[in-house]
Parts: structure tokens; C-alpha cells; sequence
């Protein structure tokens, strides 16, 4: 905890510059007489055009976190906001990506991407136009009017990522977002988001098991204890991108957290 | 790669599976045949025509039209496709916006569910005599073909509506989608093969119950009432004419529902 403590201090931005504030969140599930305490005194604070990972065991309540940023789900206790203003309802400012897609499979690709102008009451032509900057960005120009079921998990997942990012939302909320793909397109995957965001200045949060991704991808790596999840540490990595898994300063910080989170579960079991 | 009856059969070759649907669905139809006309041949009873009687029947009321009301075949087809379409489309007005209401909310789901319970088990041609005798010989029928198709409809469009993967409606959500926006972008889109899936069933019901109801339904005539009628009359090969007649329509109705699922499902990008 108190390396926690040391590592908040020292954090460049100050607390009036974060984007989303996290206070005390409290979440407990509760049906009938079980009671799941899933977050307990939870509290973080996100600057803008971060790249955040939270990293924990599965089941610690890092997708709940996601989840009550969207405003798809209300905190017990404690509240989130975004530029000062509490996330209780989901809105076009948190953009989500999921694991499983969750593309429209009645759309076609520029129609999944087109969805969210749609609600907004963009003018056609300025959707297209705005769908099409996307969809070449997510190199996906070819399959403009495919469906979903005709492209890859990689391929659907580009597609989930420009669907978030067309709306310009003030953050997008990446839930194990390469968890359903195979190790390689994972990789593949990982670069390809580097590469979309040097173009933008998305802020992410990005929820993740595989550590490995975490060091690869983050500016700022939240990592978790198991439930109800608290912070074990959060560690900053400064290092410049793309970055390379064999450095040795990778693999080396990549031990680290691994042997935290054994830890982690060994003292709780 | 096999060989049946000396004939070289190839699994993966789209013209073998063809051909081998051709023939098979051949040799039981034959059988079929042999069958009924075994038993007619055996049983020598006149309820009972053989094939080639009932072909004769057929034959005659499509050239020459009901000898008995001189009404023709295309007449009384057409009779009963007006009393069926209406019917349909009643239940695709009724049954759809309702199923996706109830599909939608939890607390009307609840309160409808009980009502719909205790009306489903009865027989939609049970209410034939009730509808046909309080209503008339026009809306009747229509009625009983709406009861046929309305539920197996309902049934499978609430169905469709909760059966919507979650995450499709938190991602319209997280793109800014009001509850309004999710019902008509997400729900009812989602919706529309389930929708299909309950039209397919309810055509094969809905059949079934206009044949039922046209028993009763004398003066408009209709295919239902020429079987009667010859029935009455004991002119057992146009009895069983007109069942034919059934069958086929029964089959192409059916067929071309599929059809429609088939495509339908397809631009969903739903998997059949």
C-alpha cells in the first residue's frame, strides 16, 4: 500500500487536471443472501491521452471498473466522474470496446462504424466520409461493405475499435480487447492499435490478464489484486514506442508484475 | 468417394448430393404410392379411391370446376388464399409489435404471460364454431387462421427480443443510443429472423386451421368446403382431390416462407 501511496505522489498530473476521477468505488453484487463484494475503496485518478492497462487475476473486478466508467453499471457506493461530470448513465463520451465484438450482424462494416454518427444525427454524407477516415485507419478500406460474419476476429475487432473511435469520445474503455484472439493476431493486433492511436490523442483504459500486453502498450499499468481489487502498484513506463519484448528492461518488468500477481494469488488462496 | 449400386457417389460434389436427393425422395414417394394404392386395392371400400381415381377427380374438377355448385377450382383456391392472407397479416400486425414489447419489458412480460398461458393449449380450430357462428362466415375464418398463427408467432418473436446478445445492447448504449434507439436499432433488427422463424411455423398451422374452418363455412366456399362437400356428396375421389390440393398449397406457402427466412437470415448476417 504504501508503495502505492509513493507511486500517486509522485504522478505528474495533478488531480485537477485528470479526465476521470475514481473515488472510493464501492460494487456489490448481491442476489438474495450472497453478497459479492467486488470493489472496495477504489480510487484512481486517469490524465488525458493516457493509455491505462489494468492488470489482475480474472474475476478481480477489472471489467466491473470498466463497466462502471461506461455508466452500464451504478457503484454501491462512491462515484466516477469524467471532466467533473458523474458517469451514472452510459453516453457517447465513454466509447467501449469488447471482447467478443459485439459488432451488429445485421450492418455492414461501414454501417457498425456509421452507428454511432447515426445516433448523434450526423448528416449522411458526413457520416460516410468520417466512417470511410476510420475504416482506412483500421485498414479495412477492402471490406467496406462486407458483413460481419465475413471477417476475421482481428478484422471484426478493427472494426469494433473504429466504431468506437469515430465519435471522438473523451475515452475509450478497451475490455480484454484481444482476449478472443490467437497469440499471433494478438501481437498483430497490439501494434495496429499503437499505430491508429499515434494518429490521435485517444485516451484509453485498457483491461487486460496478459501482462505481457500491459508492458507493451501502456504509458501507466494499474495492477490488481484479486477480489474485491484493490491496487497493488501502479507503474509508469516512460519508454518510447513500439517497443521490443526481448529488451531485457521489458522482460524484466514483465517479471516483476507476474511474480506480484502469483504472489498475489498464492497469499489468498 | 463411394460407390452405391455400382454408381460412383461423391459426397462433396454439389450435382451428386442433388441427384441423390432427387432419387431417394423418388423412391419414397413411389413407395408411398404403392402403398396407398395396396390399401385401396385391399380394402375395397370407396373412402378409400386409388391414386390414379383421385388423379382422375383432380383432373376433372380443374378442367370442368365443382360439378355440384359449378364454382371452379381456381375459385375456391383463391377463396381460401384471400381468408389466409388475411388472416396472416392480422397476426403479423398483432403478434410482432406485442412480441417485441413483451420481449422488451420484463414487468408487461409478466403480467401478459399468465393470459397467454391459459389461452395457447386450446386448439385454434376450437374456436371455429364460436368465431364462424358469432362472427359470420367472412370474419371467422379469418379469425381462426389469426388465432393459428398469432401464437406460435408471439411466441418466437419474444423470443427473438430476449434471446439479443447483451453486449450488442451495451455497445449501442456506450455509442450514445437512448432506450427509444436501442428498442428500434437493436431489438427489432435483431428481432427479424426470430420474426421469420415464427411466420414459418405459423403458415403450417394456419394452413391446417382455414381447411378446418371452411368445414364449416358453406356458402363462401372455399378448398375446405369442396372437401366437405364431396365428402357429403360420398364422391371420395374429389375428397381426396381436394386434400391434395391442400398438401401442394400447404407446400408452397411453406416453401416460399423458407425461402424468404433463408434470404432474410443471410442479410442479417444470421447463419441458418
Amino acid at each position: 500500500m504504501s508503495q502505492e501511496q509513493d507511486k500517486e505522489q509522485t504522478r505528474p498530473e495533478s488531480p485537477a487536471a485528470a479526465l476521470i476521477n475514481i473515488k472510493n468505488l464501492r460494487k456489490v453484487f448481491k442476489r438474495d443472501e450472497t453478497e459479492t463484494v467486488v470493489l472496495e475503496n477504489f480510487s484512481l485518478e486517469i490524465g488525458k491521452g493516457e493509455l491505462i492497462t489494468l492488470v489482475g487475476p480474472s474475476g478481480c473486478g477489472k471489467t466491473t471498473i470498466l463497466r462502471l466508467i461506461a455508466g452500464l453499471t451504478e457503484p454501491t457506493s462512491g462515484e466516477v466522474t469524467i471532466n467533473g461530470k458523474p458517469c451514472t448513465v452510459p453516453g457517447a463520451d465513454r466509447g467501449m470496446v469488447f471482447q467478443d465484438f459485439a459488432l451488429f450482424p445485421w450492418r455492414s462494416v461501414r454501417k457498425n462504424v456509421e452507428f454511432g454518427l447515426e445516433i448523434a444525427g450526423v448528416p449522411k454524407e458526413e457520416r460516410r466520409e468520417k466512417a470511410e477516415k476510420y475504416i482506412k485507419l483500421a485498414g479495412l478500406e477492402k471490406f467496406i461493405d462486407a458483413r460481419v460474419h465475413e471477417l476475421s476476429g482481428g478484422m471484426k475487432q478493427r472494426v469494433g475499435i473504429a466504431r468506437a473511435l469515430v465519435g471522438h469520445p473523451d475515452v475509450i474503455l478497451m475490455d480484454e480487447p484481444f482476449g478472443a484472439l490467437d497469440a499471433q493476431t494478438r501481437n498483430i493486433m497490439q501494434v495496429q492499435l499503437l499505430k491508429i492511436l499515434e494518429k490521435t490523442d485517444q485516451t484509453i483504459i485498457f483491461v487486460t490478464h496478459s501482462v505481457d500486453e500491459a508492458v507493451f502498450l501502456s504509458d501507466r499499468i494499474i495492477v490488481l489484486t484479486k477480489r474485491p481489487a484493490s491496487i497493488i502498484e501502479i507503474i509508469d513506463i516512460p519508454w518510447p514506442r513500439p517497443r521490443d519484448r526481448a529488451d531485457p528492461e521489458f522482460t524484466a518488468l514483465r517479471k516483476k508484475i507476474l511474480t506480484e500477481l502469483e504472489e498475489e494469488n498464492v497469499m489468498n488462496n | 468417394m463411394s460407390t452405391v449400386a455400382g454408381i460412383k457417389y461423391d459426397e462433396n460434389n454439389r450435382y451428386h448430393r442433388f441427384a441423390r436427393t432427387v432419387v431417394i425422395s423418388a423412391i419414397s414417394l413411389s413407395l408411398f404410392f404403392l402403398v396407398w394404392w395396396a390399401v385401396s386395392i385391399i380394402a375395397i371400400k370407396p373412402a378409400i379411391p386409388t391414386p390414379l381415381q383421385t388423379w382422375n377427380a383432380l383432373v376433372d374438377v380443374y378442367l370442368n370446376g365443382d360439378r355440384m355448385t359449378g364454382i371452379s377450382l381456381g375459385k375456391y383456391v383463391s377463396s381460401s388464399m384471400m381468408t389466409f392472407l388475411k388472416g396472416f397479416l392480422l397476426a403479423l400486425a398483432v403478434a410482432v409489435p406485442v412480441g417485441l414489447i413483451l420481449g422488451y419489458s420484463k414487468l408487461l412480460r409478466d403480467f401478459a404471460n399468465p393470459v397467454i398461458e391459459v389461452l395457447r393449449p386450446i386448439a385454434p380450430i376450437a374456436w371455429a364454431p364460436i368465431f364462424i357462428l358469432s362472427l359470420g362466415y367472412s370474419t371467422g375464418p379469418i379469425l381462426v387462421v389469426f388465432v393459428g398463427i398469432f401464437f406460435p408467432l408471439l411466441t418466437n418473436v419474444v423470443f427473438g427480443v430476449r434471446k439479443i446478445d447483451p453486449n450488442w445492447i451495451d455497445a449501442a448504449k456506450t455509442l450514445g443510443a437512448s432506450q427509444l434507439q436501442v428498442f428500434y436499432k437493436v431489438m427489432m433488427p435483431s428481432a427479424i429472423p426470430y420474426v421469420m422463424n415464427g411466420i414459418k411455423i405459423g403458415l403450417g398451422i394456419g394452413w391446417m386451421c382455414i381447411v378446418a374452418a371452411e368445414l364449416y363455412a358453406t356458402p363462401l366456399g372455399g378448398i375446405g368446403f369442396y372437401l366437405a362437400e364431396q365428402a357429403t356428396a360420398g364422391n371420395w375421389p374429389g375428397a381426396y382431390a381436394a386434400l391434395v390440393v391442400i398438401a401442394i398449397l400447404g407446400l408452397l406457402t411453406i416453401g416460399v416462407a423458407d425461402y424468404v427466412h433463408r434470404i432474410i437470415s443471410k442479410r442479417m448476417g444470421m447463419a441458418v
